[in-house]
């Protein structure tokens, strides 16, 4: 059985992969099994560093052929090393899913023996823990670049989600912090199983018998390389558009490896979560890239992307809220999605005021520079006095957090855990 | 004023809308230690379950998930809880149908403030219950909600964990649901002994090993976990203790 060192060296090695989401599968129980999924995904609990715990998240091995520049398991870095069997991760999962620790499994490994060899194993073990231990909770499994497709394709039959790590945002850095991975060796098989998803849907394939329900996702690290916000988010956006990714992540790097191709400070949390707002108003407010961010640009630190967007912008503003399409409302700071869409529902049945709106839960002393109530406008009159009071916001909010911490840690950063 | 007193259950409750529906100053509520000034007058409501029907039958007919929405208020902490479906009950009649998408109403947000809060609840111990194995191989959960909610919570882990039976033990109000594999019974309890299984201490152990491994030092946000993650419920949580 497993004991608590090896535990503690595979969480260590697995804890930089930032998805620990549990959503987006329907899976139910089978008659004699355990387990089934919540599409919304459920967090277990939550770690000192703000992060969700829904899978256990661990590695098969950590003994790695690999060298990768700013990993801590390459191959010449001296670290304890150790591995466990396919059994062992049955049990373990078993166990902690039947106390209610856990949502299901995030399994990953070192590259150890072969690419193949190691996916091979990777897919034995989920296969067993489907069916010889009858387990129909989630399942989230990393795959192996240069792994054999026949191989990936096997696993995503058992597996709710998959992911391949883009790891770093162009081929350039990729070369030179990762040699023995490609370009292709990550996007190929993401591509085979985009298609297979596509596939599968287009054919009314039954949900049971679908590959990758909940889709994949993949991470970069953010920071331990030159390129731009505006050139990852393009990236970003082209792996939503084009692979029909469902999340992509963004790790702030951490200079947990000593090298002279890394940078030797961290890039900073305020970033990494100011990448997270763009990504959200990509994919849920109808932004594109472009109005966000040029190509060579980084995003602003002292304010959010919505913010920056509406302030340059300015002459479209301010929006008569009680007329104003949901398209529109969307991009008023200060209205989120659901405020948005509560908006559209109550003016069906009543002509709202700034009164009303507060008690909607919108926040008023952001979006009051951009909407009119009923005619009525409390905001500034000039495009600098609307920046001063953005910007003297954001201050006094993250003040708040700054006096708590050592970091500017900004709320949210990680939350990964919900839909 | 009059206040319509009920027993707490949900056909009590709706024998009061029934019988205060016409009365013009009135207050429904179940809390047993009202204050009651001059001028106030107390009604102890005794369930009807023919008006409890009727009320029921009218409401399905205007918003086919009232009825639901009302449970789950109902299971809820706030002392104001039934006036507060009152109200929203009162809304839906008036207007002959959902209410729902009156987002600007103080009636409506108050009655889905009351309802978020218990789905809110029954969501996230969803995640924090934590289960013991007994030496019989039963798993027990004690815990202690702010919302009347073990009933509900039962429904999710008997889809979830199939045959596995189960106890899911509210230590506050002292009740229990018993899962034999097949059926739920709620029962009451004063308390449990357990006798545990050889491997339970191993597995928490390992749980701990697990949560303090998988923790980033170098990113400390505490306040974001106590925001996800109340202390409130950290009593039952290995990890935590």
């Amino acid at each position: 059985m497993l004991d608590e060192k090896r535990l503690e060296i595979l969480t260590e090695s697995a804890k930089y992969d930032v998805s620990c989401s549990s959503s987006g599968s329907k899976r139910v129980n089978s008659a004699g099994g355990l387990g089934n999924a919540s599409v919304g995904g459920i967090c277990h609990s939550f770690t000192p560093d703000g992060r969700c715990i829904s899978l256990l998240k661990i590695l098969m091995s950590n003994d790695c052929l690999y060298d990768c520049e700013y990993c801590p398991n390459r191959r010449s870095a001296d670290v304890p090393r150790a591995s466990v069997t396919p059994d062992e991760i049955c049990e373990l999962t078993i166990n902690f899913y039947k106390r209610n620790y856990i949502e299901g499994l995030f399994l990953s490994s070192a590259v150890f023996a072969s690419p193949d060899r190691t996916m091979e194993l990777l897919t034995e073990t989920v296969i067993k823990l489907r069916k010889v231990y009858n387990f129909n909770g989630y399942i989230h499994l990393k795959g192996i670049p240069h792994a054999d497709d026949t191989l990936i394709m096997r696993a995503a039959k058992y597996v709710d989600r998959m992911s391949f790590n883009i790891e770093l945002p162009s081929e350039k850095s990729l070369k030179l912090l990762a040699p023995q991975k490609t370009k292709e060796s990550l996007l190929l098989p993401m591509k085979k199983l985009s298609d297979a998803i596509i596939y599968d849907k287009e054919n009314k394939v039954r949900y049971k018998k679908r590959v990758v329900p909940a889709g994949q996702t993949t991470q970069m690290i953010i920071g331990a390389s030159p390129e731009s916000d505006g050139q990852i988010l393009r990236l970003t956006e082209s792996l939503y558009r084009r692979m029909g990714l469902k999340r992509v992540y963004y790790s702030s790097y951490i200079p947990v490896v000593k090298s002279s191709k890394l940078p030797t400070v961290g890039a900073g949390l305020l970033r990494e979560h100011r990448l997270y707002q763009a990504d959200w108003l990509i994919r849920f407010y109808g932004f594109n890239v472009n109005e966000i961010c040029d190509e060579g640009e980084d995003l602003p630190l002292d304010l959010d992307p919505k913010c920056a967007w509406a302030l340059r912008h300015m002459e479209l503003f301010p929006v008569e809220v009680n007329t104003a399409p949901l398209e529109t409302l969307l991009r008023v700071p200060g209205i989120g999605a659901r405020g948005a869409y509560r908006i559209t529902e109550a003016r069906k049945y009543t002509s709202l005021d700034f009164d009303n709106l507060a008690k909607m839960r919108i926040v008023i002393k952001r979006a009051k520079h951009f909407i009119t109530c009923k005619g009525k406008f409390y905001g500034s009159d000039s495009v600098k006095a609307v920046n001063a009071a953005l910007l003297l916001e954001d201050r006094t909010d993250r003040a708040e957090q700054l006096s708590m911490f050592s970091t500017p840690a900004v709320a949210q950063s990680a939350l990964t855990g919900e839909v | 004023m009059t206040y319509y007193l009920t027993d707490g259950t949900a056909d009590c409750f709706y024998t009061a809308v029934f019988d205060a529906y016409t009365d013009k100053d009135c207050i429904i509520t179940s809390e047993k230690n009202v204050q009651i000034g001059l001028g106030y007058e107390l009604k102890e409501v005794q369930t009807d379950s023919e008006k409890a029907e009727r009320v029921k039958r009218k409401l399905d007919a205007l918003d086919g998930s009232a009825v639901d929405d009302v449970n789950i208020m109902l299971r809820s902490c706030d002392p104001l809880r039934e006036n507060a479906a009152f109200a929203y009950i009162k809304l839906i009649v008036k207007h002959g149908g959902s209410v729902r998408s009156m987002q600007a109403d103080p009636r409506v947000l108050e009655a889905m403030d009351i309802h978020g809060k218990v789905t809110g609840e029954l969501h996230k111990l969803k995640g924090f219950l934590r289960f013991m194995e007994n030496a019989d191989g039963v798993l027990y959960a004690p815990y202690s909600p702010d919302n009347d909610i073990t009933d509900l919570l039962a429904l999710h882990f008997a889809a979830r964990l199939g045959a596995q039976k189960f106890v899911i033990h509210d230590v506050k109000r002292k009740i229990a649901a018993l899962y034999d594999g097949e059926e739920i019974v709620m029962t009451r309890v004063k308390n449990a002994e357990i006798y545990l299984s050889e491997y339970e201490r191993y597995f928490e152990n390992l749980w701990r090993q697990y949560y303090k491994s998988v923790n980033i030092l170098s990113r400390p946000h505490e306040k974001q976990m106590k925001g996800y993650m109340p202390v409130r419920y950290w009593k039952f949580l290995p990890e935590k203790n």
